[in-house]
């Protein structure tokens, strides 16, 4: 299975268990290691002379665990489903950490600039500009000032930046 | 007015601090009544406390900020005083005021004492009227008058909201071209935060210490400091670690600052329980503010002196005189666990706690409201508890921390606990080279990076896929999944060799 933490992508196989160790495959390198259930659900694992005391659970879509008291949330990412829309860096502006919707600094169909703020969300008492990571046009703007987020939720939508000339704009609003 | 004795005590606020206040209130014989909003209803301090009142909507702003919601709530409740905890409107000179106007007993300091206190300009007109040193700066949010102050005081220089703490509004500017902007941006975070748009710039120290004194005054006039605590390690201007006594801190500037935060306590005519903090740098300290409130990290005020900061807060409310504070013993650390992502620039996170492994043993107090079961939302403050190591010596006690933290796991919400763990691990903090630049100078990116402990993260993940490891969100399940009976180690017999696919 292919899990993803943060921006990395790893491919994990579970080989098989045998009566010490259990056997996995992780980006093509083969490792065995100890495995130790304990009463609370979690187990210990050990490899290479380290030795890690984990946990884990389901969580919304995800697997999250913990390695010793730090975190770590995954997200299986099924074969063929990775994002294949070219022409933007980023289609769509999603909150990077839950929190409120300060400013929306655009509307549909206005024409953005590599940089430029989109949205101002507010968390952990922090203003957060989210910006357009090339020049593209706004497709669609999904939130509304003083509304609550969640981490991922997507904000705006972006399309390609038509190049200049309001006719060529035009022929991006009926390719819609 | 004379303080007198109250039998009800109303505690506006939440989370761990709620808790806190009202294990205390139980303690001394109080009856206790909690606030809740909607998204609280089934928080570990509702069910702590005698009573509990709904006060609004998720929203702080419409909830735990809602000053005549929280009034009706004591009045129909029959509480005849309040503690505000800290944040919210523990620094709300208007709350004390309605306190006051319903006939109740605010436990903190007087209305118009945090109103002065609360305001930098006159906070620290206060502190050079009583000759406590203060850093330069002055107040304007005029870009002319900051280029000028600039240029004379030399960059970086900090602009920062006169009204209020804790960071919001705060800003480093690094040179003259920057200066507009943040002007900008600080006076929209200052006016959005504490409805005051007004700034205030000062000289900008590069690698001074945080350190601050714990003052008590009661309403007859004395003023007790209950020595120091260094909160250094910050993030974004927010502590993360705290200890007590400073390290490397000499008797003879240890002295000279108790001696200036008495004063300021003394010439502000503060009572009850506040913080007044310093920037040290070098043994140099200046004035940086007062907090009018309980701090966050005063747990370990109270494992140094044997004392309960709540308790005396609460007898000062009623009226009584300060006892004789004992000599300080031994050293205190706190970690401060939060629901924040460090592996991403520390992010909030959000979720329910799934699972709690908590430490223990001597010298080990952690202050939480988690429990298995707890939402934390993007609503409020993402503290989720504070891990506090107290022992003999400095060493001895660094060594107990990363015991606890080994022993702590909260999953289903992302945390700092293994960031901190890694923090006070590190040879710097060994050394106790202290700065508030230290996490920018030693951990630039974060947490360090561990390979074999991501390869046992993905091994984990990859049972749990598989169902051969750990338990289900709460949020997902009915709950009645037996863990014993379903548990992935009986369902599969252990030494299965299987494949995927």
């Amino acid at each position: 299975m292919k899990l993803r933490y943060g921006t990395g992508e790893h491919e994990v196989e579970l080989l098989g268990f045998d009566a010490d160790a259990i056997h996995v495959r992780i980006d093509g390198r083969e490792l065995a290691a100890t495995l130790d259930p304990l009463a609370d659900g979690g187990a210990i694992l050990a490899f290479d002379s380290r030795r890690f005391r984990i946990l884990g659970a389901r969580r919304k879509g995800a697997i999250t665990v913990a390695v010793g008291s730090s975190n770590y949330d995954f997200v299986s990412v099924e074969p063929g489903t990775r994002s294949g829309r070219r022409g933007l860096a980023a289609p769509e502006i999603t909150a990077p950490m839950p929190g409120k919707v300060l400013r929306v600094m655009v509307k549909e169909g206005d024409a953005v600039t590599a940089g430029q703020t989109l949205v101002v969300l507010e968390a952990m008492k922090m203003e957060t500009s989210l910006a357009a990571e090339s020049a593209a046009t706004v497709k669609r703007v999904l939130v509304s000032e003083g509304e609550m987020v969640d981490h991922g939720a997507v904000l705006v939508e972006l399309s390609p930046a038509a190049p200049a000339g309001p006719s060529d704009s035009q022929g991006e609003r009926e390719a819609r | 007015m004379r303080a007198r004795k109250f039998k009800k005590l109303l505690i506006a606020n939440r989370g761990e601090i709620a808790l806190r206040i009202i294990r205390t209130a139980r303690m001394t014989g109080l009856k206790t009544v909690a606030i809740y909003s909607e998204a609280d209803a089934r928080s570990t301090h509702v069910a702590a406390a005698d009573d509990a009142r709904l006060v609004g909507p998720a929203e702080a702003s419409k909830s735990y900020l809602n000053i005549a919601a929280i009034i009706a709530a004591a009045k129909d409740s029959g509480a005849d005083a309040i503690h505000p905890g800290y944040g919210f409107l523990s620094e709300r000179a208007e709350f004390v005021r309605a306190v006051d106007a319903a006939g109740l007993i605010f436990v903190g300091p007087r209305a118009e004492v945090m109103a002065q206190l609360g305001d930098k300009i006159s906070a620290r007109k206060i502190a050079t009227q009583a000759s406590v040193p203060v850093v330069p700066g002055i107040e304007t949010a005029d870009l002319r008058a900051a280029r000028e102050f600039g240029a004379s005081a030399g960059y970086p220089i900090l602009v920062k909201a006169a009204a209020g703490g804790g960071g919001r509004g705060m800003r480093v500017v690094e040179s003259a071209a920057n200066l507009g902007d943040a002007l900008e941006t600080a006076a929209h975070e200052a006016e959005s935060a504490f409805g005051d748009g007004r700034l205030f710039i000062e000289k900008y120290l590069a690698r001074p210490r945080h350190v601050e004194i714990q003052v008590l005054g009661d309403e007859h006039g004395t003023v007790a400091a209950l020595g120091e605590r260094d909160c250094s390690i910050q993030r974004r201007h927010q502590k993360l670690v705290e200890e007590s006594p400073a390290p490397n801190f000499t008797q003879t500037t240890r002295d000279a600052m108790i001696d200036a935060a008495t004063r300021m306590a003394q010439a502000a005519g503060y009572t009850n329980a506040g913080t007044v903090e310093f920037l040290l740098d070098g043994s140099a300290f200046y004035f940086l503010e007062v907090n009018a409130r309980l701090q966050v990290e005063h747990p370990i005020t109270e494992i140094r002196f044997g004392c309960d900061l709540v308790a005396e807060q609460l007898k000062i409310a009623m009226g009584e005189r300060l006892g004789a504070i004992s000599d300080p013993r031994g050293c205190a650390l706190e970690c401060r666990i939060n629901a924040e992502d460090p592996g991403r620039g520390f992010s909030p996170a959000t979720g329910a706690v799934i699972q709690l492994r908590t430490p223990g043993g001597p010298g080990v107090r952690f202050d939480t409201h988690l429990a298995q079961g707890v939402e934390v939302g993007a609503y409020y403050d993402g503290l989720l508890g504070k891990l506090i190591c107290s022992g003999a010596t400095r060493e001895e006690v660094r060594r107990r921390m990363i015991s606890a933290l080994d022993e702590l796991a909260i999953v289903g919400v992302t945390n700092t606990a293994g960031f901190l763990r890694e923090v006070i691990a590190s040879d710097a903090f060994a050394r106790a080279e202290l700065s508030t630049r230290f996490l920018e100078e030693h951990f630039p990116t974060g947490p360090h990076h561990d390979s074999e402990r991501d390869t046992a993260a993905l091994i984990a993940a990859a049972l749990v896929a598989k169902d051969r490891l750990g338990s289900r969100d709460p949020q997902e399940s009915d709950g009645a999944r037996d863990s014993i009976e379903h548990s992935p180690w009986t369902e599969m017999p252990k030494f299965e060799l299987w494949r995927t696919r």
